[in-house]
């Protein structure tokens, strides 16, 4: 779960008023889309729901889990779609398909599948990043050992006045939480 | 910026028992040749008459006449070979001439490879003490007739001192000196012969000199010679190898600068040189000194109350024809002294108006003080200079002013001395209000025209650089000199004269710069500086060049390159005394040079001393230096670490033995401090950092303190993931729709 407490009160009234500026969007479209494409529109709606609830659930900004559960399982309801578009294509025809223990168990089928994929892949690739990317410090630190044995100590003084300059603005920035501490 | 002067006063302690003058002690403290220590003594206390054991003063011990010892020894010929001066004359230190010795001058034999049968001999100075190089040169170039011609000078290294030193070499006198004429008949020259044989050559010597502004300042009775062997042609002795006046005994000099100490006697005038003709006049008409049974400071009591000519002839017969050319020429007023138009005039037999006689106005009371009732504020000055502690009580009893107001009727006296005390009175506790300065000050209201009198340091202000120079050779610092500038007591005795002469003025502003140079604590200025601005032909007095002879700035480098031969090669090839030659005497803006010098960051300072002697070695020599490169190549280690890359500095040491053995000051200084080279260097490191940054940075997005790698990996994981499914999600609808259209 995805924690706003380093949000500040302005960032989240202005995230508040995305959202509900987004489902405004979204009721609009939709009605629109159930008005001119209905059969569509339910086999999607009911077909969609794992995506829904992972879309619910998943509170991260990137919504990872969203695209993978939503993508694996539109591969499971695309197919019905189809049969809609390209045979009988009426709410009845799209009722049968959202009653049909089958069509429903393919379609919640890929949408595990892509929860599965979720599950597993990402610790895989955390893996294969982690070595990556200790591969890069180290020669980063090699890169930087050859400055240093060319150009002297000194070459990392922009560093060290950096570093200099954060302890400094954390020394004040301590003294002055504390004054506000104490003033509060 | 550090006042040098405020340092040189902050250290200085007040010495009440300061000698007088170097002379007076006769602690010369260089290497002397063997004759110089003792006869350095002489001149001050020349009036008792001294024995002299193998010289020229044999015999004329009962006249009272001063005449100096000379008693120089010969080295042994085989230890000491000839020296050559300019590969010309060959100087034999086994060959002593000790007739023709002067009081700081050894002479010896020479013999001119050019015309072997040439006679001439050499006068080996004393090291450290300032010639009159400026007056050999114009010596050289011109004949004066009735002086002893000068042949050549320059610097030989004298191996019986075993350092270099000025020699001056002249024609041999073959008649010798004019005293020797009297070794078996009285010192003595009656009334009618002595115009012509005294007077009438050695005025139109003294008018020759005049002529080119040249006052000679070493007339006296055993410093006239006879250039031919019938002993006709009378000639004045040389005067170049001593500051002006040194080696004159007190009784030959006016009663001012009899009155300073012998190095600080000063310049003068050719009317100086016409007092000195005069005190000849009356030793030669008398046959003896009048004042030989006087001390010191009898005889300048005498000249201040009763005039010289009356101190030395009162109670003697003169001839009546003499006595007005004698009363004109020694004549203690300078303005009204004869001159050699006067003397010509009275040869030709012309007649000239009689001097007025006048006698100093006598007070109502007499001022005691120091065991002597003083009838005049000069005797009184000179007095106070002789004991500061009573002198101060003196002055601030009160007495002194009303002395002044009601028995001398001088107010305008009684009222500077007043305002003086008042002064100092301010300024009590500091050094502006010491005694010291109190009593010199007040010396000066009450005898303007003496010499300024400070701590025993005495001299005439156109002799302040001569003083210098000895004050140095002598206790080998220039504490006193230093505070006479910081107390601007120079500039106190140009106030008090009246009145102000355009040549005074020029030498106030002369002073004034001099000040300014000694305020500046930094190498090539400050007093050492001073001493070389004052004395243009003192050779460099650096312990790194004790054994050359540098008076010349294209002498430096090459001494410098010999001295590194016996030098511990860590000390620096440059000290104050360098600088301050090296910024006198180098005609070239040195600034920039001096100010890099003075850096107190090593290696700033170190490329400031490469890029002087550079500068030095293009303009002045091409010769290779070696010596000198070596030793510079030597000190360069923290010069080269101011380059950031090792592999340049790497390439800098392997190419400097390559240019030290090329002799090449500049093209060290090139390799070391390449515009290019060091331009690139900083560039190249600023980019260095810049890379190093950059690389920190990543690095710290990799592992910094506040980031969490394992999340940052899963996120990563999660992201390719939903891409991986969004992919497979857009394969899979084309595959669908591809197989249904079938």
């Amino acid at each position: 779960m995805v924690k706003h407490s380093n949000l500040s009160p302005e960032q989240l009234e202005e995230r508040r008023r995305r959202g509900r500026s987004n489902l405004t969007w979204i009721l609009v479209v939709g009605t629109f889309l159930l008005v001119i494409a209905a059969p569509t529109m339910i086999v999607l709606f009911f077909g969609m729901l794992p995506t829904l609830v992972a879309s619910i659930i998943d509170r991260s900004d990137q919504k990872s889990a969203t695209f993978c559960v939503g993508a694996i399982n539109f591969i499971g309801v695309f197919p019905y779609i189809l049969d809609l578009w390209f045979d009988l294509n009426s709410i009845d025809a799209a009722l049968n398909f959202v009653t049909d223990l089958f069509a429903m168990l393919v379609m919640y089928s890929a949408a595990a599948f892509g929860w599965l994929l979720f599950m597993t892949m990402p610790t895989v690739v955390a893996s294969f990043v982690t070595v990556l990317q200790q591969r890069k410090v180290a020669q980063l630190r090699g890169e930087q050992k050859t400055l240093i044995e060319e150009w002297g100590a000194e070459v990392a003084a922009l560093v060290e006045i950096e570093r200099t300059e954060q302890r400094e603005q954390h020394m004040e920035d301590g003294v002055s939480g504390m004054a506000y501490k104490n003033n509060g | 910026m550090a006042n040098a002067l405020d340092e040189a006063v902050e250290t200085a302690e007040p010495k009440s028992d300061a000698p007088s003058s170097p002379v007076e002690e006769g602690a010369v403290v260089a290497p002397t040749p063997p004759s110089v220590a003792n006869e350095a003594v002489a001149p001050n206390e020349a009036v008792t008459p001294k024995p002299a054991p193998n010289g020229a003063g044999k015999g004329f011990n009962s006249t009272g006449i001063p005449i100096p010892d000379r008693n120089t020894a010969p080295a042994d010929a085989a230890n000491h070979p000839a020296a050559t001066l300019k590969n010309r004359y060959l100087i034999f230190p086994s060959m002593p001439l000790i007739d023709l010795d002067t009081p700081t001058a050894s002479a010896y034999s020479v013999e001119d490879r050019r015309e072997p049968g040439r006679h001439l001999f050499a006068l080996i100075c004393t090291p450290g003490l300032p010639t009159r190089t400026r007056t050999m040169v114009d010596l050289r170039s011109q004949t004066v007739n009735g002086l002893i011609p000068l042949v050549d000078f320059g610097p030989v290294y004298w191996s019986p001192l075993g350092q270099s030193c000025q020699v001056v070499i002249f024609e041999r006198p073959l008649g010798g000196r004019f005293l020797d004429a009297f070794i078996d008949k009285p010192l003595k020259i009656n009334e009618y012969d002595i115009g012509k044989r005294i007077f009438e050559p050695l005025s139109k010597a003294l008018s020759a000199l005049s002529s080119l502004d040249l006052p000679h300042r070493a007339i006296r009775i055993d410093n006239l010679f006879y250039m031919d062997k019938d002993r006709t042609e009378l000639v004045l002795g040389e005067c170049v190898t001593s500051p002006p006046g040194y080696d004159q005994p007190q009784i030959y000099e006016p009663l001012e600068r009899a009155m300073a100490m012998a190095a600080g006697r000063g310049y003068g005038h050719v009317i100086d040189d016409i007092y000195a003709l005069g005190v000849i006049g009356v030793f030669l008409l008398l046959g003896y000194n009048p004042a030989a049974k006087a001390s010191n400071e009898e005889l300048i009591a005498g000249k201040a109350e009763w005039g010289t000519y009356q101190c030395l002839c009162g109670n003697e017969r003169i001839p009546l024809p003499l006595i007005e050319p004698l009363r004109g020429m020694l004549s203690d007023d300078a303005k009204e002294r004869w001159d050699t138009a006067a003397i010509e005039q009275w040869l030709s037999g012309q007649k000239k108006t009689p001097i007025q006689r006048r006698g100093v106005s006598k007070p109502k009371t007499t001022y005691k003080f120091a065991n002597h009732d003083h009838l005049t504020p000069r005797t009184i000055a000179y007095s106070f200079s002789k004991n500061i502690a009573e002198a101060a009580k003196a002055i601030k009893s009160g007495k002194l002013e009303l002395w002044l107001r009601q028995s001398l009727s001088q107010p305008e006296t009684a009222d500077s001395i007043a305002s003086t005390m008042a002064m100092t009175k301010v300024h009590e506790g500091s050094p502006d209000g010491a005694d010291d300065i109190l009593v010199t000050k007040i010396c000066m209201r009450l005898d303007p025209q003496a010499p300024i009198r400070y701590k025993g340091f005495t001299f005439m202000p156109d002799g302040f650089g001569a003083a210098m120079a000895i004050e140095y050779l002598r206790k080998g610092n220039l504490q006193i000199p230093g505070e006479i500038l910081a107390r601007d007591l120079l500039g106190y005795w140009f106030a008090c004269q009246s009145p102000v002469t355009p040549d005074l003025s020029a030498m106030d502003r002369s002073f004034l710069a001099l000040r300014n140079f000694a305020k500046i604590n930094e190498i090539g200025f400050g007093l050492e500086r001073c001493l070389y601005e004052l004395n243009r032909s003192l050779p460099c007095q650096s312990p790194l060049l004790q054994q050359s002879y540098v008076d010349h700035i294209e002498e430096m480098l090459p001494a410098l390159d010999v001295a590194s031969e016996h030098i511990d090669k860590r000390s620096r090839p440059v000290d104050k005394h360098v600088a301050a030659f090296i910024a006198t005497h180098f005609k070239f803006d040195i600034q920039p040079h001096l100010k890099a010098l003075s850096d107190p960051r090593e290696e700033t300072s170190l490329i400031g001393m490469l890029s002087l002697f550079a500068l030095m070695q293009w303009r002045l020599s091409k010769t290779p230096l070696y010596g000198l490169s070596s030793w510079m190549g030597g000190l360069l280690q923290p010069a080269i670490g101011t380059y950031h890359s090792r592999a340049t500095r790497r390439t800098i040491e392997q190419e400097i033995p390559a240019l030290v053995r090329q002799g090449s000051l500049p093209e060290l200084f090139d390799l070391i401090d390449n515009a290019d080279r060091r331009g690139k260097d900083n560039s190249d490191f600023k980019n260095a950092q810049i890379e190093f940054a950059r690389a920190e940075s990543e690095i710290q997005s990799f592992i910094g303190a506040d980031i969490d790698q394992e999340k940052i990996a899963l996120q990563t994981g999660e992201r390719f993931t939903a891409v991986v499914g969004v992919i497979l999600g857009m394969i899979s609808v084309t595959v669908i729709i591809f197989v249904k259209s079938m």
